[in-house]
């Protein structure tokens, strides 16, 4: 039986994302995260940084539900996302876009189609079985493809769009789910700089519109080049969470073990 | 490659290994299992190639007798032809669309519960273990002489090979796009419409024309148990020593499965 659906209306100042003192220890006795608070507001573009292993990942998951972390709270649009199963789960879930690292879009359907994925939720079902979404959301979906720059590709197979395209696509596909929250794990780490730089543009005029914008990146130049704000993780605590421009070098070396570049032979699969 | 990028030479240490290493004494056991496994087949089988050396001459001769073919009756053998493609085509379609729930249930990471996908999985076996032929005739027995036994008995195998086959092709696509639809809140079935269904749909129709292509194969020989098509009258003509009849059966068959054989296969190589 599922729990009953707890919705809770905290004080959240209009902040989209809520976390208060988020604890996660994996076993035996790895500390993922600790005592991390976080609150994002609407149109935020906040960048996380830190080394592989300085837990991202986890931070993400547990924004999403997908891994519950041992003490703290988190509100996602005013929902404790800690506390709801089922289906106030799956309405919190609406609610959080994902953007992944490798795009993950169906290759064998256009760029269009792939978008309308974000509606499948609201869907009825038998127009998802059939293929035709309702005129709305077909609309919407260009919409979509529009305001990253890839109407022009509207009609493309997935699998014919380059990476930059592909993850633009992706951003498209989260706008189309309508959330007020884009969780983005590191999104441009598998494209090329340049590709890289259009992914984030798309991203930063995402969040002039008013969703908050919440992506872990590896390079340090880019979050000061594109994020309103930078959160730097390190050992599973918030280092330093202030505005990009205030970030000085002195935080970065504390960040990373030399040069504000992450180490190499930190890297996890 | 000059030594200085090598660096000066030195005795390395190197493992010790014997002449008689235990992979050695492993591998020249399996070779001795191997040897037994197949002396005890080759006894088992009845192996004698002395009767060949006596049995060739006689089918020579047949082929000899067999020479003109027999053309008289070739409109029935044509029809029989088209039954034993009709049986294949109405068997393996009818599979298919009973392994379109099964496959979901069998595959490991759409199957709504695991609770289901054992179930499900002992059933394909099940029905994948006992051969077509045999099916039909067991269903010759049940519903009389004639194709629908052979279309029965084609559509049981194939469901279990045919379901099997397509959760293997579920099991084997990439999770993240079916992740990237879940974790939108949309629910199990319009994931599985909507998101894998256009991954796997091709490897699905190859395996259904597959199966079809091989099902006439088959077929050709369900009707020596009374399950009708062209099999009928070749065990006939065999049955009756009518060589010339036998030949043109046989040169049917040969014409119609190589045609089935490029088009399926030509339609294979359209699905990319």
């Amino acid at each position: 039986m599922a729990a009953p659906a707890t919705r809770v209306t905290a004080p959240s100042n209009g902040a989209v994302i809520r976390a208060l003192d988020v604890t996660k220890t994996y076993p035996p006795a790895v500390a993922a995260l600790t005592r991390v608070s976080l609150t994002v507001h609407p149109g935020e573009f906040v960048a996380v940084l830190g080394p592989s292993g300085a837990g991202k990942t986890t931070l993400f998951r547990c924004l999403t539900g997908l891994t519950r972390p041992d003490t703290g709270s988190i509100l996602v649009n005013g929902t404790d996302i800690d506390r709801v199963r089922g289906r106030a789960l799956g309405r919190a879930r609406h609610g959080v876009a994902l953007i992944f690292q490798q795009f993950n879009l169906i290759r064998r359907l256009t760029a269009v189609e792939n978008v309308l994925v974000g509606r499948l939720a609201q869907a009825p079902t038998w127009r998802v079985v059939i293929r035709r979404f309702a005129r709305a959301d077909r609309q919407l979906a260009l919409r979509c493809l529009d305001t990253v720059g890839l109407l022009d590709r509207a009609w493309a197979r997935a699998d014919r769009l380059s990476g930059g395209q592909q993850q633009r696509v992706a951003i498209a596909r989260a706008l189309a789910q309508e959330a007020t929250v884009i969780l983005a794990d590191e999104p441009v780490a598998s494209l090329d700089p340049e590709s890289a730089a259009t992914v984030l543009e798309s991203l930063r005029s995402v969040a002039a519109t008013g969703v908050a914008v919440v992506a872990s990146l590896h390079q340090v130049h880019l979050a000061r080049a594109y994020a309103d704000r930078i959160v730097a993780l390190r050992a599973g605590t918030i280092v330093q969470d202030a505005p990009a421009t205030q970030i000085d070098a002195r935080t970065l070396e504390q960040i990373y073990d030399r040069n504000g570049e992450p180490t190499e032979g930190a890297e996890r699969p | 490659m000059s030594s200085a990028v090598l660096g000066s030479p030195r005795d390395y240490p190197e493992p010790v290994t014997s002449w008689l290493s235990a992979s050695r004494l492993r591998f020249a056991l399996i070779l001795l299992a191997l040897a037994a496994f197949y002396s005890a087949s080759w006894h088992l089988a009845r192996v004698e190639p002395g009767k060949l050396m006596t049995g060739l001459p006689k089918m020579a001769s047949w082929a000899a007798k067999a020479w003109p073919p027999a053309t008289d009756e070739l409109p029935v053998l044509l029809q029989r032809t088209a039954e034993t493609v009709a049986m294949a085509a109405i068997g393996t379609t009818a599979a298919a669309i009973l392994a379109i729930p099964l496959c979901v249930l069998a595959a490991r990471n759409v199957t709504p519960s695991m609770a289901l996908y054992y179930p499900a999985r002992w059933f394909l076996n099940a029905l994948r273990g006992v051969d077509s032929f045999v099916f039909a005739l067991l269903f010759v027995a049940a519903v009389g002489l004639g194709p629908f036994a052979g279309v029965l008995g084609i559509a049981l195998h194939t469901w279990g090979s045919t379901a099997k086959l397509w959760a293997e092709a579920i099991e084997n696509i990439p999770p993240g796009p079916i992740e990237a639809a879940a974790a939108t809140g949309a629910s199990r079935l319009k994931v599985v419409a909507y998101a894998l269904y256009p991954d796997v749909a091709p490897s699905m129709v190859s395996v259904g024309l597959f199966w079809w292509e091989f099902n006439v194969r088959a077929s050709t020989v369900l009707g020596v148990v009374g399950a009708g098509g062209i099999g009928q009258e070749l065990k006939n003509s065999m049955d009756l020593l009518l060589f010339p009849r036998l030949f043109t059966i046989i040169a049917l068959i040969l014409v119609t499965v190589t045609v089935i054989d490029h088009t399926s296969e030509w339609l294979r190589r359209r699905l990319e």
